[in-house]
């Protein structure tokens, strides 16, 4: 899935710019070889090490967030390589399975202690006037404001009670089903479809954890 | 090697605020001049929205999404722009403004044109108004290829 997701971030950049294609076309190959599982100890490194120049060339991410989480999972992985032990290796993959529960809880949090947000104020705008409507015919959203107060708490509440749902057995891959549907509908509306691929790349790391946690426990 | 940490620390310990807070929201505006210094005829918005985009068209994004994901990197630049202007975000956004519109053949008129500019316009909300402000203009540059 990590591969997948790296091939599909890459591929766009081989329309046009050279000095893009001499970093992304790599890049689509070495994710091919995460697929195909061929050594995969060294693949890991080189794709972080590409993750590094690409940083370097955009100073910065080009995609926000899912550059930042194609890199904490990049980061994880090439833990779990050089981790002297398995209990290391446990921490580098709970590490990851940590962000990705906080990258819920942390965007719940921020919203219900902005005061627009909690009124609906904010998403009206999000729709009336932000850069991320994929057309205008979107932004006729913002003139229901009741139907996007609802929308404001539903993402809100979901966000803020996403960790408690790894303490609930099978709740877990309820909640995991939700948050991709709310990642496709921010694809579909927003455009940000690779945040959409590689959360999901990350989803197998919380299942791990919640087994590793709570079986073990138990 | 310093600064390279530092673009990667958000990753490694990410802040994980998505849309804590609704920001003005700049727009690309460009315009040809005769001159390095020539006076501006036309601001023009640099890829403005569709109307309307089909769900279709939206399932097929979900693999194949280059124009936008460029769009919100030129959204980035934009804003970083704007809280600390850098060479590096004014090139991204003059290469691709030059690509696109040098690659815009159903205007003939453009070929004609030496000099291009652009400035960012931000957009936010005053109670119930929305109000335009002109936050940056560009130095004007050749209308050339930059890549």
């Amino acid at each position: 899935m990590v591969g997948f997701a790296f091939i599909q971030q890459s591929i766009e950049h081989l329309r046009i710019y050279h000095n893009e294609k001499i970093i992304f076309l790599p890049r689509a190959v070495f994710a091919g070889l995460l697929i195909v599982g061929f050594q995969t100890n060294w693949v890991v490194f080189i794709l972080l090490g590409v993750g590094l120049l690409i940083l370097n060339r955009f100073q910065g991410p080009y995609n926000g967030g899912a550059d930042r989480m194609s890199l904490l999972i990049l980061i994880c992985l090439c833990g779990i390589h050089i981790a002297p032990t398995k209990e290391w290796q446990e921490v580098a993959l709970g590490y990851l399975a940590v962000q990705l529960m906080l990258s819920y809880f942390i965007s719940g949090w921020v919203k219900v202690i902005n005061p627009e947000w909690r009124n609906g104020q904010a998403l009206v705008d999000v729709f009336r006037f932000s850069a991320y409507p994929v057309s205008e015919s979107l932004r006729g959203w913002s003139n229901h404001p009741q139907l996007l107060l609802m929308m404001s708490w539903l993402i809100i509440v979901f966000e803020l009670v996403f960790p408690l749902s790894i303490v609930f057995g099978d709740i877990l891959i309820i909640a995991l089903v939700i948050a991709a549907i709310f990642h496709f509908m921010n694809a579909c509306l927003f455009g940000l479809n690779r945040f959409f691929w590689i959360w999901l790349a990350a989803y197998p790391s919380i299942l791990w954890f919640q087994q590793r946690l709570f079986v073990t426990i138990s | 090697m310093l600064h390279l940490i530092n673009l990667l620390l958000p990753a490694l310990i990410p802040s994980w605020n998505f849309f804590d807070v609704i920001v003005p929201s700049p727009r690309i505006q460009y315009a040809f001049l005769d001159s390095k210094h020539g006076a501006v005829d036309k601001w023009l918005e640099f890829r403005p929205r569709p109307t309307h985009v089909s769900f279709f068209e939206m399932l097929k994004r979900m693999v194949w999404n280059p124009y936008w994901n460029e769009s919100l990197f030129l959204m980035s630049c934009a804003e970083r722009l704007l809280e600390y202007p850098t060479k590096h975000s004014e090139t991204e956004i003059y290469k691709r403004l030059i690509f696109e519109l040098d690659s815009n053949t159903i205007n003939s008129k453009i070929k004609d044109k030496k000099y291009i500019q652009f400035r960012l316009v931000l957009i936010r909300r005053e109670g119930d108004k929305l109000k335009e402000e002109i936050s940056y203009v560009s130095t004007s540059q050749r209308f050339e290829k930059m890549y």
